[in-house]
């Protein structure tokens, strides 16, 4: 028994210590996991540089540098000296990922190994791409991404996209602000009401249009109240989706959010998603001059340049704001977007005076394997490999990188506090914030993601941009998305729009 | 023998013109017949669906083309006039003629995707210098975000980089003219001015009705200016009928239609810029008989 | 009186400058900032007003792995594609120009001006929808990613400006010279190439400037139809295009990017100046 145990006891840490000395190895040699060195698994350093690959070329088209674009090609050099594969990366910006993957595979061609894209392509592309294998799938580390975000990734249970990255909408604020004791003074003095993270998106429009268009950080510079995406682009219609599940997602009316499933009637001109433009319409009057035509970028900019006092769209504005040399850094707070005092209620045709809020667990990076592609196992070799867990952990410490958390043991505050310089505080806020997000929530709302999604989007973009813009009212702008959804059901076909938005509404009725 | 030289001359270009052609034109003309969309790939046929749903119900294919016809005239209209100015100010008498001359070309020359996003950073309306400029006197213009403002500033873009276009044509035409006509005009006593009514712009007339139709032509497939700063935005105020097929075609992929609105597109530019070269005719050399 | 003119004349000539300038210098301050030189209103003057640094420009250099867009190897695809699709254009394109210009042609009912018509009419599509054929057709021909694939099309694009710019210049050559050296005993293509020519260099040097920018500036067709073996410089370039747009590295681009063309600017200026036709006829 004795002898067993030593032996046993040998064993293991014969082996721990060939797993630390493996991990030194790996991390002497690829600087970007000195912080964790390699960490074991089927993906790791170690067991990628078991397999040889030299001689077979992978070819991915990812976005541009670097948000995705740099650890695409910092993995792809990484993977190429493991394995002797060779590696051709090319970058496209975001708008253009989809024509750029699009054209070749409708043209009956797979120029690209791996396509990079947004998650919500998921419909369109489901036809070109090769299912994720099993093998991957109960790989542990794929077993310790979020639940949201394996549904994300597949399509009625299969697993079309490679999980890569996680995106969500949250609230970002100015916490030099929100939790300065004279300004909420101040704010209190004249207002009468409490200044706080703002539960609601009335409350919202009130503390934004207070702290519209002072200093009121001492920096010599004008402030704003809201830096928003709402330039008519490609993005910005999901900017209006987080503004308007608080009043439209109704847990007590489940069965669509866009449509009304059995129907198939869009929803989007329901008093719901008209209160939301209405608000819109009047946070024209707290963003910043030029707020109007901001792209996602500009956002950015303004919020993490210190420009604005609220924002609510992707991680990118808070992590820039977060960076070393941000003179915000350590003042921005993150909470839970905005939910509203009534939800409207479809069945009953009336108000549900509640307080209601939803996630919106919105698209994001996603990436996926060409089914005509002749490298398959390459390629998901290498899909695992970027996502391992000690890639992983470096990718997320590095702001400019856009790979932000997806997996479970990602929401653990000390990555942030020791990686990143983020004051404690901040840091469980963020990681409870998004946490609870992904996991608890039962009133969530999924991305829209049907075939021809971007006829449906750009709809939207076109009609909330002329409300935004005063040349219609928002009940008159979503009455005309609304006729062009239904011309665009119609050419699309009625069932082929319902079985596919099945599969997502049974995801927030929480079904499946 | 010499009427076989002729066709020596014009078919190498003519045929190898067509030979590259012949096929995109046939396949997109099949394509405006089909319902190509991202879920439907594919050359099925569903006849004049395509056209008949562009005729009866898009009228913001119809109202893209009147802001169309607004910016092409526009900016087409000012780069003449300037690029004829600028061509009469550096063709003789001026010191460093020379550098002008190459300085004022400089704007064509860049790619227009990437130079307007230089263009979006001067407008921007909080961190650029045009801005910074005018807030001294306590204006902050709302160049990219106000539907009438964004005209202008579209207007302005387009005015910098492709007035050279106008300028080189017209400076090339100027120094190839016949200097005997000004010696006549001289020795009958005209000033400047006459020579220019009388002489200079009658002789200018072909190369005038070439450049501003080649202009016309290109202006009005403005695409990276109006998609870098203001996406046909705000609302549609700066959405022109090449933004729209841009946007129907490769961004919602509906691939059929954006071919039927492309060859609707082609059919009225044919259309407009014959009655076009007509008028400029009768403007330009009409009235100097 | 005069003088008022000439005060005038210099006056409207450096208005013009400032604004032709006045981009390009902004451009130059930015490739030198950071995001929070960025972020933080408009700066202009370096070490004044703000921290220069140079990672705009290294950037340009760097490779994706390290944050960077690699430009050296689309820069010369570039140079290349685009010398290559101009001269084809140029050489056919002239010919045919000076065949419209000079001789009379029915086909059935389409004569001259419809024949030049229909070449610059290839300029008016937009080329959304041209992008599914021409991908198509290259890829049946194996020429997808390939230099000879791209200047296949870019041919398209750029021969219609030669002939129609040539046939306006060719137009302005005064008929008596070809037939004075035909009956000087020359046969067409020598009075075509020693007589017509070079009396029509400005012209000649126009149409190339113009084929040599709209070829190097074209973005769309290297989009579509390129991948990996052949990227050309405008592609690259939009690769720093990401949710942030870097004011700093595309600024640099764009003042790189515009450097060839001004050589070409200079050159043409140098042409235009001497052909002058009034010589000619003596």
């Amino acid at each position: 028994m004795k002898r067993i145990t030593v032996a046993v006891t040998s064993m293991l840490v014969g082996v721990t210590a060939a797993g630390i000395a493996a991990g030194d190895k790996w991390s002497d040699q690829f600087p970007h996991i000195k912080n964790t060195g390699d960490i074991a698994g089927e993906c790791s350093y170690e067991s990628m540089s078991q397999k040889d690959y030299s001689g077979q070329t992978l070819t991915i088209n990812t976005h541009a540098v670097p948000v995705m674009g740099e650890p695409t090609a910092l993995h792809a050099e990484q993977f190429s000296a493991l394995t002797g594969a060779e590696v051709n990366v090319i970058h496209t910006p975001a708008g253009d990922l989809y024509s750029k993957a699009m054209i070749p595979f409708q043209a009956g061609q797979a120029p690209y190994d791996i396509v990079f894209g947004f998650s919500n392509f998921i419909r369109d592309w489901m036809a070109y791409l090769e299912p994720v294998p099993e093998y991957y799938v109960n790989m542990r580390q794929m077993q310790d991404v979020t639940k949201s975000h394996i549904d994300v990734a597949s399509w009625d249970g299969t697993m079309m996209q490679f999980p890569i990255d996680g995106d969500r909408h949250y609230l970002k604020y100015r916490k030099d602000v929100i939790d300065n004791p004279e300004l909420q003074a101040k704010y209190l003095a004249e207002t009468g009401n409490e200044l706080r993270v703002p539960q609601t998106w009335k409350e919202y429009a009130e503390i934004a249009a207070y702290f519209n268009g002072w200093d009121w950080d001492g920096d010599g510079e004008l402030e704003y109240g809201s830096a928003e995406v709402m330039k008519k682009d490609d993005l910005m219609y999901a900017a209006f989706f987080s503004r308007s599940v608080a009043y439209a997602k109704n847990p007590a009316t489940p069965g669509g959010f866009f449509f009304d499933l059995d129907t198939m009637t869009p929803l989007i001109n329901s008093p719901g998603f008209v209160e939301a433009l209405t608000d819109w319409v009047e946070a024209v009057n707290y963003v910043p001059p030029g707020g109007i035509n901001f792209s996602l970028g500009d956002e950015i900019n303004s919020f993490g340049g210190g420009q604005a006092l609220f924002s609510f769209s992707w991680d990118d504005a808070f992590v820039a704001a977060m960076e070393d040399g941000s003179a915000i850094k350590n003042k921005v707070g993150v909470a839970p977007l905005p939910g509203a005092d009534r939800v409207w209620n479809r069945e009953t045709g009336a108000w549900d005076e509640t307080y209601n809020q939803a996630p919106y667990i919105v698209w994001g990076w996603a990436a996926a394997v060409a089914k005509k592609s002749k490298n398959h196992e390459l390629a998901f070799d290498y899909l695992c490999f970027f996502s391992n867990d000690a890639n992983h952990q470096a990718d997320i410490a590095i702001g400019r990188f856009g790979v932000n958390p997806f997996k479970k043991s990602d929401f653990v505050p000390d990555i942030y506090i020791e990686r990143q310089g983020w004051d404690q505080q901040i840091a469980e806020e963020y990681t409870e914030t998004l946490m609870d997000m992904e996991e608890k929530s039962t009133n969530r709302v999924f991305p829209l993601r049907v075939p021809g999604v971007f006829e449906f989007t750009s709809a939207v973009a076109t009609g909330t941009s002329k409300a935004l813009a005063g040349q219609l009212s928002p009940q008159e702008a979503l009455d005309e998305v609304a006729a062009e959804w239904e011309a665009i059901i119609e050419r699309v076909g009625v069932d082929n729009v319902r079985e596919a938005y099945a599969v997502g509404v049974a995801l927030e009725d929480n079904l499946r | 023998m010499r009427y076989g030289h002729k066709y020596v001359f014009l078919l190498p270009g003519l045929l190898v013109l067509i030979a590259i052609l012949i096929f995109p034109v046939i396949f997109t003309v099949r394509l405006s017949l089909s319902g190509w969309n991202s879920y439907n790939p594919g050359l099925d046929f569903v006849g004049i669906k395509n056209y008949v749903r562009l005729f009866t119900s898009d009228p913001r294919f119809w109202e893209a083309f009147s802001r169309l016809a607004f910016f092409s005239l526009t900016t087409v209209f000012l780069q003449y006039i300037l690029g004829f100015g600028l061509a009469l100010l550096v063709w003789r008498d001026v010191l460093f003629k020379r550098f002008f001359r190459v300085l004022f070309l400089i704007p064509m020359m860049t790619t227009p995707v990437i130079m307007t996003v230089i263009w979006k950073t001067v407008f921007h309306e909080s961190l650029g210098p045009v801005n910074d400029f005018l807030s001294m006197f306590g204006l902050t213009p709302l160049w990219l975000s106000d539907p009438m403002l964004s005209k202008v500033t579209v207007i302005i873009v387009e005015v910098w980089q492709w007035t050279p276009f106008m300028f080189l044509l017209l400076l090339a035409g100027l120094l190839s003219l016949p200097k005997e006509a000004f010696l006549a005009a001289s020795i009958d006593g005209a000033g400047p001015l006459r020579k220019f009514i009388y002489v200079t712009f009658p002789l200018m007339a072909p190369i005038s009705i070439g450049a501003i139709i080649i202009r016309l032509i290109e202006a009005s497939k403005i695409m990276d200016t109006i998609y870098v700063l203001t996406s046909g935005g705000p609302g549609t105020s700066t959405e022109t009928t090449s933004f729209y097929i841009f946007i129907k075609g490769l961004r919602e992929f509906q691939m059929g239609y954006s071919a039927a609105m492309s060859f609707t597109y082609l059919i009225v530019m044919i259309l407009s810029l014959t009655v076009i070269v007509n008028i400029l005719i009768r403007v330009f050399i009409g009235r100097n008989d | 009186m005069r003088s008022f003119y000439i005060t005038l004349k210099y006056l409207a000539i450096a208005l013009w400058t400032a604004f032709v300038v006045g981009p390009f210098l902004w451009a130059l301050s930015t490739s030198f900032k950071d995001f929070s030189s960025v972020t933080s209103g408009a700066k202009y003057i370096p070490w004044l007003q703000f921290k220069p640094t140079l990672e705009g420009w290294n950037v340009l250099w760097r490779t994706p792995a390290r944050g960077g867009v690699d430009i050296a190897e689309p820069f010369m695809n570039s140079l290349m594609v685009t010398t290559l699709a101009s001269a084809i254009s140029i050489a056919l394109g002239t010919l045919a120009a000076y065949a419209l210009s000079r001789y009379t042609f029915k086909f059935g009912f389409v004569k001259n001006n419809d024949i030049t018509f229909f070449f610059i009419s290839q300029r008016i599509m937009p080329p959304v929808v041209l992008s599914i054929p021409f991908f198509i057709m290259l890829s049946k021909f194996g020429l997808l990613d390939t230099i000879a694939g791209l200047v296949t099309v870019y041919i398209v694009l750029l021969m219609p400006i030669a002939v129609w710019i040539m046939v306006d210049f060719f137009n302005k050559v005064p008929r008596e010279l070809d037939e004075t050296a035909l009956i000087d005993g020359c046969n067409p293509f020598q009075a075509f190439f020693q007589v017509v020519l070079p009396n029509s260099i400005p012209g000649l040097v126009v149409a190339t400037m113009f084929c040599l920018i709209f070829g190097w500036t074209d973005f769309f067709f290297s989009f579509i139809l390129t991948f990996t073996e052949v990227q050309l410089l405008p592609v690259r370039i939009v690769a720093l295009n990401s949710s942030i747009t870097p004011w700093w590295s595309l600024s640099a681009a764009a003042l790189i990017s515009v450097a060839p063309l001004l050589l070409v600017a200079f050159v043409v200026e140098r042409f235009l100046s001497k052909g002058n036709l009034s010589g000619a006829l003596k």
